[in-house]
């Protein structure tokens, strides 16, 4: 049986790890192998694919879409880490609105895609910048992860605080900020990765050249030349790898508050 | 009313959701009562979007696309979360496996099905040069397994830390009393193990169900609803219909008849998986 359970487990971690490696191989591939079709023939190593990305102007070529993508989606991640710790903060002294952004939690927003596109015309923000923003700057999911966090800081902590004649400011800059830095980072990275990962709606919403995402770049390219890995794979690779470092740079607390959020 | 006026702090939040998801949650009932193609001035038609939704063969056909495929993804991904929290609880390398698997979800989902396609394609693909690929560009049923391996990829880690969360809150003094009343292996898990998992069982059912009948991205990146419409499945059928075929109105009744089949089917499951006692 036990030989089994190590079978099944790391067949599967193969296969889940299947695509990444590859990823990590093919960009490296030099282009004669994938012309001539002989990939695993002989090992080569070349910077090529990474190259062709650079072709064009900066801000229309790859590297210029993904320092537009950092740029806003780290703003983005930023903008609702803040509101919903202001919010949480809230909850936590004694406004009774948790139940508003449970029910929020339940609302779909993938499926929001039509009334969402009216109402950012009616508001003329499509096609802005805004249009990537505003909708994202809040979010029900992080406002409870934090709110679960700042539940585990005493009261106590606060009450003598308060004596001590500590106001909102004071509290929540040099005691919760802080306390509740695993917390913020976990969130941060999946807030992060959840504005990263919008493949339709930034399509609608902001299509023009300047507001193309990392994302649409990509499926761009792919589209237009699905037999040139190479750059394909490059591209992949680049725009995962941060995602990725970030990741395994504080999976243990993801995981942990994803545990956590479960409990709740 | 709070300390302080500390409810002054949840403002932002609660105003932001307030307009960019409450108001379009409530507003897409307006549009459904439109013809509507996103620059033209709208026309109210009433329910003849409705109507019409419930008289397209399309709509269907897509609704029996997307049944098959969530029957052909949640059941595989139910049942392979539960053996590999069962297989990894108590492991050495528990924490490193399950950080591994927990990494398709996160990772940029373009260059995931990059990844997935320059493997997997039949014509181009990695793959097809070493061992023969299923023509998933040419048949609708391999190309619904193609989105199911793909989904099953990208979820399974979630799926594995719901039932071993679980599995930690089942106390190990209950599986030592069966053992020292002779229960086999099997005997604890099929009377004590699985029971006690129902609940994580019973969540990961209705989400999983609840995500197939909404999803469209997976569909969208890699077939584009094809061969031959084999994987419209609803959400990209209201894709279409909304941004490509540009009718925003129809594509808003489609939302709501997707949101009240997904409440109707979550409602279901829930109740039916916890009676089933």
């Amino acid at each position: 049986m036990r030989w089994l359970g190590h079978l099944l487990v790391f067949s599967v971690a193969l296969l889940v790890a299947l695509p990444f490696i590859w990823m990590a191989y093919a960009a490296f591939i030099p282009p004669e192998a994938v012309f001539s079709g002989d990939i695993f023939g002989k090992l080569g190593f070349s910077l090529a694919n990474f190259e062709v990305l650079g072709r064009g102007g900066f801000w229309e070529g790859f590297w210029g879409r993904l320092l537009f993508s950092v740029l806003l989606t780290g703003g983005v991640t930023l903008l609702q880490l803040t509101t919903g710790f202001l919010a949480a903060y809230a909850i936590k002294e004694g406004t009774k609105i948790l139940p508003f952004f449970l029910v929020l939690l339940a609302i779909p927003v993938e499926l929001l895609l039509v009334p969402l596109y009216g109402l950012l015309v009616s508001l003329k923000l499509l096609d802005t910048l805004w249009a990537l923003v505003l909708p994202f700057a809040a979010s029900p999911f992080i406002v409870y992860l934090l709110f679960q966090g700042m539940r585990t800081v005493p009261e106590e902590l606060l009450e003598a605080a308060r004596l001590d004649g500590a106001g909102h400011r004071v509290l929540l800059t040099r005691i919760l900020l802080p306390l509740l830095r695993p917390q913020l980072i976990a969130a941060g990275v999946l807030a992060f990765a959840a504005h990263w990962n919008l493949v339709l709606y930034p399509r609608i919403v902001a299509g023009s050249k300047e507001l193309k995402t990392v994302q649409t770049w990509i499926t761009d390219l792919q589209r237009q030349n699905p037999a040139d890995w190479g750059p394909l794979s490059a591209a992949a690779l680049a725009a995962t790898l941060p995602l990725v470092i970030i990741y395994l740079l504080y999976e243990r607390r993801i995981v942990e508050t994803f545990e956590e959020g479960l409990k709740g | 009313m709070g300390r302080n006026n500390a409810h002054w702090f949840a403002l932002p939040a609660v105003a932001l959701l307030g307009l960019f998801l409450l108001y379009p949650f409530l507003d897409v009932l307006r549009f459904s009562t439109w013809d509507w193609s996103g620059l033209s001035e709208p026309r109210v038609v009433g329910l003849e979007n409705y109507r019409n939704i419930l008289r397209d063969p399309d709509f269907y056909n897509s609704l029996r696309i997307t049944l098959i495929f969530g029957v052909m993804t949640l059941i595989p991904f139910v049942i392979l979360s539960i053996l590999l929290a069962l297989a990894l609880d108590g492991q050495p390398y528990e924490r490193p496996i399950k950080a591994l698997l927990f990494l398709p979800g996160l990772v940029t989902l373009g260059g995931a099905t990059v990844a997935w396609y320059t493997l997997f394609s039949p014509e181009y693909g990695a793959l097809a040069s070493v061992l023969p690929v299923p023509r998933w560009d040419q048949s609708p049923f391999w190309a619904l397994v193609l989105i199911t391996l793909f989904t099953i990829w990208r979820h399974i880690g979630y799926g594995v830390l719901v039932v071993s969360a679980r599995l930690k809150a089942i106390p190990k003094a209950l599986l030592e009393a069966a053992a020292v009343d002779g229960a086999t292996a099997a005997q604890a898990f099929r009377y004590i193990t699985l029971p006690l998992l129902r609940p994580a069982i019973t969540f990961l059912v209705v989400i999983g169900t609840v995500l197939t009948l909404q999803g469209y991205t997976a569909v969208f990146l890699l077939t584009r609803g094809g061969p031959f419409g084999g994987t419209e499945v609803l959400g990209y059928y209201l894709y279409k219909t909304g941004f490509e075929v540009g009718r925003l109105g129809y594509a808003a009744a489609l939302t709501v008849i997707i949101l009240v089949l997904t409440l109707a089917f979550a409602l279901a499951q829930a109740r039916l998986l916890r009676e089933e006692k």
